[in-house]
């Protein structure tokens, strides 16, 4: 359905404008910018949630504003069954945490300017972070591999710039190793469309006028669509941090400033898993029947892999960065099945991993805000006692990555097994799926459970959180408010399942697999 | 008629409202007192006022849409075994939290306490009358979550919170446990067992398409016929009752419980003892009709591939029943005992599903799993009522080992009386509610030829009676072993603690009372009312020859106990100092077989190591990207730098080089 108003364009350009006005503003007084920044990023998700009452996520709805370009394509942006989610994670995330920054950005500054360093004002850092949070949107909106190139580019300066401003340790250092890094996907993925676009004449990989996928182009190809496939796929796992390409992530998203992490992390990372589906199984279906395998232990091995290496680490950000790279291997896991359901977990992973790892992120950032700077867990421990609402919200973000009810989480745990077990159930590899889904499920669960502890209960191991008490402020109500839409979306998850099944449908039905 | 979804939905908005009123900051316990105590008492009057309606026969169902097209709505699928649980879940919790109101008096947490208590009334109940997987599941965690809170309640891990004796060690491995870490135990254990019911969740949905417990029902020799065509339905069926084996504490998972004791009493007398517990015995109950009338209506394989699911079920069942039994006869920690008891007697409810389900009659059949259904409802009322005076005596003295208890029946004459009361039940002497059902099951291993299996349940009776008897003894009728550390405070306990307990032991002595005059008929008659039972069921317990002998056997260890005790006057504290023998014994027992250390050794060890093996592989994939490729860059530039060191002659001769280079190449190509 086209919309009568270009409501995905103001839904991008709005913040925008917002962050321009405040772009001058004193850091005294940005707080109405970071509010109005807030309302205006919350729109695509209560634009989702209308077309989701009103039934309308499988059927789709296109912006009225679109330009068509000879040898491009068509650059137009739209909202469906299958981005619906993720819409609504990145909408979600994104506005709760410019709430959140208002505080956090604050004390950052002025622990920086305490240091003898001159950071640019908040003006600047909410400028970056709207146009880091409407790229992130335009990404997903898109239609035509341009287009999300050059969103996928707009993401990439304004996070590498609040990293190497406003970031810990050696941050101009990691600022730029993540520039490289994401670069090198952003690259290959880019090689691989040129090559595709040029054969097949257009970028689109979604047909704006049917809302239907694109398919079969890939036998335009000819032999070279299977290198093609791959140079895209490996593109987006580096951006994904899949096992083997995820050195970058720890650093970036445990040196960025701490809501910068809670985008970078959840949101940003998942766009790449997003994009394997929207994109590169419709266009390239055999790839992944032919690789289906390969990438199941691929990704049941970023899955155990990440889990296992978080455990070790001391470091809270750290370890909930190696956390992001298990959790993707579950969104990847959740695509590799090539089944409808396990699509529909992995597009529903994404919406409950950004909740639940923004949460988390936004705790860690909690106690470095206000217990100067502490993140080693090492000296954590009985911290519920000092912060029992920063707890409980803890408590929630691990729900949401162990899959426990009422948490969102839930839906995505199942739908990714079931859709699993929907092929492999009576094969020869039966048992040995069953093992590797218990090992990865648990040690899912014993990192978190494990980390909680570690963090909020037993004695405190050093003196850091002695003379505090909590005050719930910005940093904990914009908190909570996330956690409860984690509860809505898993009581409200009908509407969803429907519009994204049927764009998967859709899809599977046009490129032909599953039969 | 009042829609049933109330019974569930009330806890769970009182809950909601706690929760809402801790986050507007209100603290005033008394608040959170009525709130929980008020929401639970409404469910429980909803559950009893639908009571009638069940028993008469009628199937109370009603459904609001959640997921529709998968079979997951909010159906509220209220059935004999459905409004029998409720039932017992709602006034037991009722009960339990009228005693918490006293007992977490001024308790830091209390606010958390309610709410967690509350919520997992609702999600206790939400698993009992789901009428899908799906929705089963969650109130499955959602009892998983309140546990693992409960448990850990006291995080802060003061010593005298934990459970074990403070820097005992089996294998190195430490055999004390704090209240967070017994919480982490619990929600690991228990979640293991989770997981396989997420796969058979998978496997139902792959083979029917839906997940509604009565579609499952009614196309049982369906898919049952599919998955044992392909062999792997003993498989299938083991996977998805691994939840309920992990919930229900049975061997090899059973360790979880144990420690789960670090928990505010009334938690250990609620959730594991009296109903979270239960969830895996009802899990059994629910599906093993279903599985049973599949598995008979096809034959062939399938028959024998169920019968094998139910031979493994009682085989666990007698296991654990056996082991658990014979820790608690050594044990010093009241609660511990009874924990120790509980799982012993969830083993007899798996031993009498599981033998019911080998059982070629039908009625015998039903009646086995309707057996496990009565031991479930006496083993609840009187466990909760002897963990409840547990939570008494430990307030007390202040100290949870049975060595500073003695001597309470001097001061408590009411309390000693509901506590024999309830021991004997447990013990399982006529006439209380324990003996009819625990009999029920004993039976069912007999007349499903489970020779060796019989043998250890009426061997572990006895070993029950000795050791309930005992804690009795030692606790009620003779001085401590050493006085307590603090000023005890030897007195009846605060009404609001005596009552709840003092009921529910009269409760179980009455239900024995009245089981052979018609409560055992009115009780198998809303059993049969079930999903999946196909004939009435009549459960009766012949008084033959088998049974004398069990009964003399029982009653010969509960006396054994103040024969050795009180008359002898046997010194065991002094055996254990002089004979290595009975100190390797001991510590067997007492280290709990020693399968704690071994599952942390093996397993949580293993994994240990590989963690640190994989904390060098990712240094070494670090190392190679962000060392070793930058420095092979470097390489290769200063080589190239240290070709052009500014001087003209040598730039030409590359430059020669390089042109004929090129025109080797252009010939070796078109040439």
């Amino acid at each position: 359905m086209e919309a009568s108003i270009p409501i995905l364009w103001i839904s991008i350009i709005l913040p925008l404008l917002v962050a321009l006005i405040g772009v001058k503003v004193r850091d005294e007084k940005i707080d109405g910018i970071a509010y109005a920044l807030a309302v205006t990023l919350l729109l695509p998700v209560i634009l989702v949630a209308i077309a989701a009452f009103k039934g309308l996520l499988g059927e789709g709805l296109v912006d009225p504003w679109m330009a068509h370009i000879g040898g491009v394509g068509t650059f137009a942006l739209t909202l469906d069954g299958l981005s619906s989610l993720v819409i609504a994670g990145v909408s979600l995330v994104t506005a709760f945490v410019s709430i959140y920054s208002i505080p956090y950005m604050k004390t950052r500054i002025t622990e920086m300017k305490e240091a003898g360093e001159t950071p640019p004002s908040l003006g600047v850092y909410f400028f970056l972070y709207s146009l880091f949070s409407v790229s992130m949107l335009g990404l997903v909106y898109a239609t035509n591999m341009v287009l999300f190139y050059i969103f996928l580019e707009l993401t990439l300066l304004p996070s590498f710039l609040l990293i190497a401003y406003y970031g810990y340790g050696d941050r101009k250092r990691i600022a730029i190793l993540y520039l490289v890094w994401t670069h090198i996907g952003a690259v290959m993925f880019l090689s691989g469309a040129l090559y595709y676009g040029f054969h097949v004449g257009n970028f689109d990989y979604l047909d704006v006028n049917t809302m239907t996928p694109i398919t079969g182009t890939a036998n335009m190809l000819g032999t070279a669509a299977k290198y093609v496939a791959l140079l895209m796929v490996l593109g987006l796992f580096v951006k994904m941090a899949v096992f083997g390409f995820h050195m970058w992530l720890p650093y970036a998203h445990a040196e960025a400033p701490t809501p910068i992490s809670a985008l970078l992390s959840p949101n940003l990372i998942g766009l790449a898993g997003y994009a394997l589906a929207r994109i590169t199984v419709p266009i390239f279906p055999s790839f992944f029947a032919q690789y289906k395998w390969i990438l199941i232990y691929l990704a049941f091995t970023t899955v155990i892999y990440g889990g296992l290496v978080a455990l070790k680490q001391t470091d809270f950000k750290r370890f909930l960065a190696y956390s992001s790279i298990s959790q993707m291997g579950y969104m990847l896991l959740g695509i590799a099945t090539l089944t409808p359901i396990g699509i529909t977990g992995a597009m529903i992973q994404y919406l409950s991993h950004a909740l639940g790892k923004a949460l988390l992120f936004m705790t860690a950032g909690v106690f470095i805000t206000e217990l100067h700077g502490l993140r080693d867990i090492r000296l954590m421990g009985g911290l519920a006692r000092k912060y029992p609402l920063t707890a409980a919200l803890a408590l929630l973000g691990f729900m949401h990555l162990v899959g426990m009810p009422p948490t969102i989480g839930m839906w995505s745990e199942l739908f990714i097994v079931f859709g699993l077990f929907k092929d492999v159930a009576l094969t020869t590899e039966f048992i040995p799926i069953v093992m590797l889904v218990i090992v990865a499920l648990m040690v899912s669960a014993s990192y978190s459970f494990v980390t909680m502890r570690r963090i909020f209960y037993n004695k405190p191991r050093s003196d850091k959180a002695e003379m505090r008490t909590e005050t719930p402020g910005a940093l904990q109500y914009s908190m909570l408010f996330i956690g409860v839409m984690g509860v809505v979306f898993f009581l409200w998850i009908n509407p969803y399942y429907h519009g994204l099944l049927e764009v998967i449908h859709k899809t599977f039905l046009f490129a032909g697999i599953g039969g | 008629m009042i829609d049933p979804i109330w019974i569930w939905l009330t806890p769970y908005l009182g809950a909601s409202v706690l929760a809402i009123l801790w986050i507007l900051g209100v603290r005033d316990e008394r608040v959170y007192d009525w709130v929980s105590v008020g929401s639970i008492l409404v469910s429980a009057i909803i559950a009893t006022v639908l009571l009638p309606v069940v028993y008469s026969g009628h199937l109370i169902y009603t459904k609001y849409s959640w997921l529709p097209s998968l079979g997951i709505n909010f159906g509220t699928y209220m059935d004999g075994l459905g409004a029998f649980m409720a039932l017992v879940v709602s006034w037991l919790s009722f009960l339990i939290a009228v005693y918490s109101t006293e007992y977490m008096k001024g308790d830091w947490g209390v606010q958390r306490y309610f709410f967690f208590f509350t919520f997992f009334v609702g999600s206790m109940l939400l698993l009992v009358l789901a009428d899908n997987l799906v929705l089963m599941f969650v109130g499955w965690e959602g009892t998983g979550l309140a546990s693992y809170a409960l448990i850990g309640h006291w995080y802060t891990d003061e010593e005298e919170t934990w459970v074990g004796d403070p820097g005992r060690k089996a294998f190195g491995t430490p055999m004390y446990f704090e209240p967070s870490h017994s919480g982490v135990r619990a929600i690991l254990f228990t979640r293991a067992g989770d997981i396989g019911m997420i796969i058979g969740m998978a496997l139902f949905y792959m083979v029917t398409g839906t997940f509604s417990i009565p579609e499952i029902s009614e196309t049982a020799s369906g898919w049952m016929g599919f998955l044992a065509s392909k062999g792997v339905l003993t498989a299938a069926l083991l996977v998805f009752s691994l939840g309920a084996l992990a919930k229900s504490a049975q061997f090899p998972f059973h360790e979880w419980l144990v420690t789960a004791m670090t928990g505010p009493t009334p938690v250990s007398a609620l959730i594991h003892a009296a109903t979270m517990v239960k969830a895996g015995v009802y899990f059994m109950l629910r599906f093993s009709p279903i599985f049973y009338n599949g598995a008979v209506a096809l034959g062939g394989s399938a028959l024998a591939a169920t019968e094998q699911y139910f031979n493994i079920i009682a085989l666990l069942g007698g296991i654990t029943a056996f082991m658990m039994a014979t820790m608690a006869l050594v044990s010093r920690e009241l609660k511990l005992i009874f924990a120790f008891s509980t799982a012993s007697q969830l083993g007899y409810m798996f031993l009498g599903v599981g033998a019911a389900g080998l059982l070629t009659q039908k009625e015998l059949a039903y009646e086995g799993i309707a057996a496990s259904a009565a031991h479930l409802m006496s083993h609840a009322v009187f466990k909760a009522a002897l963990f409840l005076i547990a939570g008494w005596a430990i307030h007390a003295v202040h100290s949870r080992f049975i060595d500073n208890m003695g001597n309470f029946s001097k001061y408590m004459k009411i309390t000693t009386l509901s506590i024999w009361l309830a021991g004997l039940s447990l013990a399982g002497l006529p006439p209380f509610s324990g003996f009819w059902s625990k009999e029920g099951i004993i039976h069912a291993a007999e007349a499903a030829h489970l020779e060796s299996l019989w043998i250890l349940a009426v061997f572990t009776a006895g070993l029950t009676g000795f050791y309930t008897t005992r804690a009795i003894i030692r606790v009620f009728h003779m001085p401590p072993y050493e006085p307590p550390h603090h000023e005890a405070e030897l007195h009846e306990a605060p009404p609001r603690m005596l009552w709840p307990y003092t009921i529910l032991a009269l409760t179980a002595l009455v239900i024995g009372l009245v089981w052979p005059f018609g409560f055992g008929a009115d009780f198998s008659n809303l059993i049969s009312r079930t999903l999946g039972f196909k004939e009435p069921v009549k459960l009766a317990v012949e008084f033959n020859a088998t049974t004398y002998g069990i009964i003399t056997w029982v009653l010969a260890m509960v006396l054994l106990v103040p024969a050795l005790y009180l008359a002898l006057k046997v010194d065991f504290v002094s055996m254990l100092k002089t004979s290595k023998t009975a100190r390797i014994f001991h510590a067997f027992l007492y280290d709990r077989w020693y399968i704690n250390a071994l599952i942390y050794i093996f397993i949580v060890g293993g994994f240990l190591g590989i963690i640190d093996i994989l904390g060098y592989v990712d240094g070494f994939i670090d190392a190679f990207y962000h060392i070793g490729i930058p420095i092979a860059f470097i390489l290769i530039s200063k080589g190239f730098r240290s070709t052009h060191k500014g001087r003209p002659d040598l730039y030409l001769a590359y430059y020669a080089y390089g042109i004929g280079l090129l025109l080797l190449l252009l010939y070796m190509i078109w040439g």
